[in-house]
């Protein structure tokens, strides 16, 4: 990120930077001298990696985490007519592709401010006898309450999809995200923990999905879709894997640190606990507004001081497709914690200084 | 700096930026693609499926409609084209190379449904499109050409309202996985667009510019985004596409004439590789055992033969389904020292009986 917008003297924190090493560069370097690019032995070995990392039987390497929620939602046999509950609380892809099946998204409420996995009594309110699937989504690298959900959705006989895309290597009760339902979807987009660019790949242990997948991210099968990754992108996720757990050691770190520092401070909480904290993958630090309506401004003030923010997420709800397509769904809980998140800086080489003035132009702009 | 070294030098500068998204080296592409074709508007996209479901939907068909498929199309355009919802209907073919459409039959099956043609460009030969621009004009209908097979090929791409091309690796441009769009109109363009990266009303380069505060999402579009190492790769990589394409008009001119000398119909004409962008060679065999046979001993000599074509549901095809049953491809080697792969390929073609 070097084009940042820093209004200030100083150059700028942006809210994600990436830094790769020379032995990354090194490795699509080989693979793009190797000539043929297509899908091959790069592509497997990064596979087995991931699955090995993730202890699970496949992952399947795609073109994103969009193909494999589709191809997890197509998996789980949804089709037209089909419901699949999902929370709104996310980015769009989750619901998007749903409707890729013909299938309708029902939208379901996250647990609250403090945690903004999906809520499972909410969902069990959602499903009908039309319901295929239930995804869940692992906000920021926290878990997602797949635990109770895997319960619910193996007695009604549903499946339940993990949107990955936040939690690489993330745990609940010591097992990995990802993990626990018919398939996890994860993303490589160019600022998630473990980045390429454009890519992602569906873990499951069932043959017959895995199977699937890898017949339908080719042209061949004759479905219409071209949800493949390919070599240099292969290379340079397989150099990456190996440094991912340090990477997140020291995103814990950072984030540990700003919850000390924030804590305390007039008109913002933290949503998750300290303790959460060991087992996310810390994909972004939210802090929640106590004045939503503020945050606008404070966003400006923030930016003035060279603070790059983001919003995740504006709720799916309230997208103009999404109420033409859907009217009248009220969210309460989800539309209040969509108002009022703010994501701040947070990347691996964060350094101390950065932090440091992230912190105090939050204490400033809050005070204002 | 030899080739390769300036393609891994454009990646790796990119990579070391840090920004591998929907940035500056995906602009700068799209504006050297839309220079090359000549088009007002390029948009880089993940593949060539990709982009033939874009394109359709930017010429805005969907569900209820059908799209004519003008001329011999790969099954995997027939498909693509099903992806958008609306349904793909064959039309007859001429009888010769490179097997454009037949015109009455499609003027007959332009009816009320019908919202877009799409006509290919086979193997990467250039199929004359002035009768079917007229038609389209004609009935108001948007004219998309396949070009996932002939970018480089002489004129393509310059005569539909939009065109797709493919980056695979295959291509005469590869990046690993790929695919363009360009359009005419800013309509179909800014569609396109916008249904590449989910129809938000911004994407990560201009929030990570301050140019936006948050997004909305206006309709329902997908993650076809190409990223910048592949854009940069790409941008690289266009900037020889025409040595490409002579090397590969060389191996198709050798093609043919060993091809005659061995006694087998090359439908190309040599006009027609002087203009072509040859992506594989095609071979019509006298029927279906022939070529039956011939693939046997393609397949044997490790010498796979491109991709079926014209698979079409529901039957309706005759003349394309005739010719497809007949036709097999040769694989077109896209460097210098091609000779010793075309014999092979020619003697496998040709079998025992013949050598």
């Amino acid at each position: 990120m070097r084009a940042a917008t820093a209004t200030s003297t100083e150059p700028g924190v942006p809210l994600f930077d990436l830094r790769l090493e020379a032995e990354d560069l090194e490795a699509v370097a080989t693979a793009l001298r190797a000539g043929s690019l297509a899908m091959g032995a790069r592509t497997a070995a990064f596979e087995r990696a991931f699955a090995a990392q993730l202890g699970c039987a496949h992952a399947v390497a795609l073109s994103s985490a969009t193909a494999a929620l589709h191809l997890a939602y197509l998996a789980a046999g949804v089709g037209p007519g089909d419901e699949v509950v999902v929370p709104a609380y996310t980015f769009v892809a989750t619901a998007n592709a749903a409707l890729y099946c013909g299938a309708t998204p029902v939208f379901a409420e996250v647990v609250g401010e403090h945690d903004l996995g999906i809520d499972p009594a909410a969902v069990e309110r959602a499903l009908t006898s039309r319901t295929k699937a239930v995804a869940a989504v692992h906000f920021g690298g926290y878990a997602a309450a797949v635990d109770v959900l895997a319960e619910l959705c193996a007695t009604r006989g549903i499946a339940l999809i993990e949107d990955a895309a936040h939690t690489p290597s993330a745990t609940l009760g010591g097992r990995k995200l990802g993990t626990f339902g018919l398939a996890g979807a994860f993303s490589f987009f160019s600022n998630k923990v473990l980045s390429v660019g454009e890519g992602g790949l569906l873990a499951t242990d069932s043959d017959e999905v895995a199977a699937l997948a890898r017949s339908l991210r080719s042209p061949a099968a004759g479905a219409g879709l071209n949800y493949r990754l390919d070599e240099p992108r292969a290379a340079l996720l397989g150099s990456r894997l190996p440094r991912l757990e340090d990477d997140i050691a020291r995103r814990r770190e950072l984030v540990l640190e700003y919850r000390r520092r924030l804590a305390g401070l007039d008109g913002v909480t933290l949503p998750y606990r300290d303790e959460d904290v060991a087992t996310s993958s810390c994909y972004v630090m939210p802090i929640m507004l106590a004045r939503p309506e503020g945050r606008p401004e404070l966003r400006r003030f923030l930016s003035a001081r060279g603070i790059q923010t983001s919003i995740l997420y504006p709720a799916i709800h309230e997208f103009t497709a999404y109420r033409e397509r859907f009217p009248g769904v009220s969210l309460p809980r989800t539309e209040a914690a969509a108002r009022a998140e703010l994501t701040i800086p947070l990347f691996p080489h964060m350094t101390a200084a950065q932090q440091d003035r992230v912190v105090a132009a939050l204490e400033e702009g809050l005070a204002q | 700096m030899s080739t390769i070294e300036q393609d891994v030098a454009a990646v790796l500068d990119t990579l070391r930026s840090g920004w591998l998204t929907m940035g500056p080296q995906t602009q700068a592409f799209e504006a050297a693609f839309a220079e090359r074709l000549g088009a007002p508007h390029a948009v880089a996209v993940s593949s060539g499926t990709a982009a033939l479901q874009l394109a359709v939907l930017g010429a805005g068909a969907g569900p209820g409609d059908e799209v004519l498929i003008a001329g011999l199309a790969a099954a995997d355009t027939v498909a693509a084209v099903g992806r958008s919802g609306a349904a793909a209907v064959a039309c007859e073919l001429e009888p010769d190379a490179p097997w454009g459409p037949d015109l009455a039959d499609v003027a007959r099956r332009i009816s009320g449904p019908v919202r877009a043609i799409v006509v290919a460009h086979p193997y990467g030969a250039p199929v004359a499109l002035g009768e079917l621009r007229s038609l389209c004009d004609a009935h108001a209908i948007p004219l998309i050409e396949d070009c996932t097979e002939a970018l480089g090929a002489e004129g393509v791409g310059r005569t539909g309202d939009l065109a797709c091309f493919s980056l695979a690796d295959d291509r005469q441009l590869s990046v690993g996985e790929g695919g363009v769009v360009t359009a005419r109109g800013e309509q179909p363009a800014s569609t396109v667009r916008a249904l590449r990266s989910h129809a938000m009303t911004s994407v990560t380069w201009d929030r990570h510019r301050g140019h936006a505060e948050s997004y909305d999402v206006l309709g329902i579009g997908f993650n076809f985004r190409l990223d910048e190492p592949r854009a940069a790769l790409a941008r690289s990589r266009l900037a020889r596409l025409d040595d490409v394409v002579a090397v590969r008009r060389r191996a198709a001119r050798d093609y043919a004439e060993r091809l005659r000398a061995a006694g087998v119909l090359a439908p190309w004409p040599q006009a027609l590789i002087d203009r072509a962008s040859p992506l594989a060679f095609p071979v019509l065999l006298a029927d279906a055992g022939a070529r039956a046979a011939a693939e046997t001993r393609l397949e044997a000599a490790a010498r796979p033969t491109t991709r079926p074509r014209a698979a079409l549901a529901g039957g309706q095809l005759t003349s394309a389904s005739e010719l497809a049953a007949r036709l097999v491809s040769l694989p077109i080697p896209a460097d210098e020292e091609s000779a010793e792969r075309i014999g092979a390929a020619v003697e496998a073609l040709v079998g025992p009986s013949a050598a």
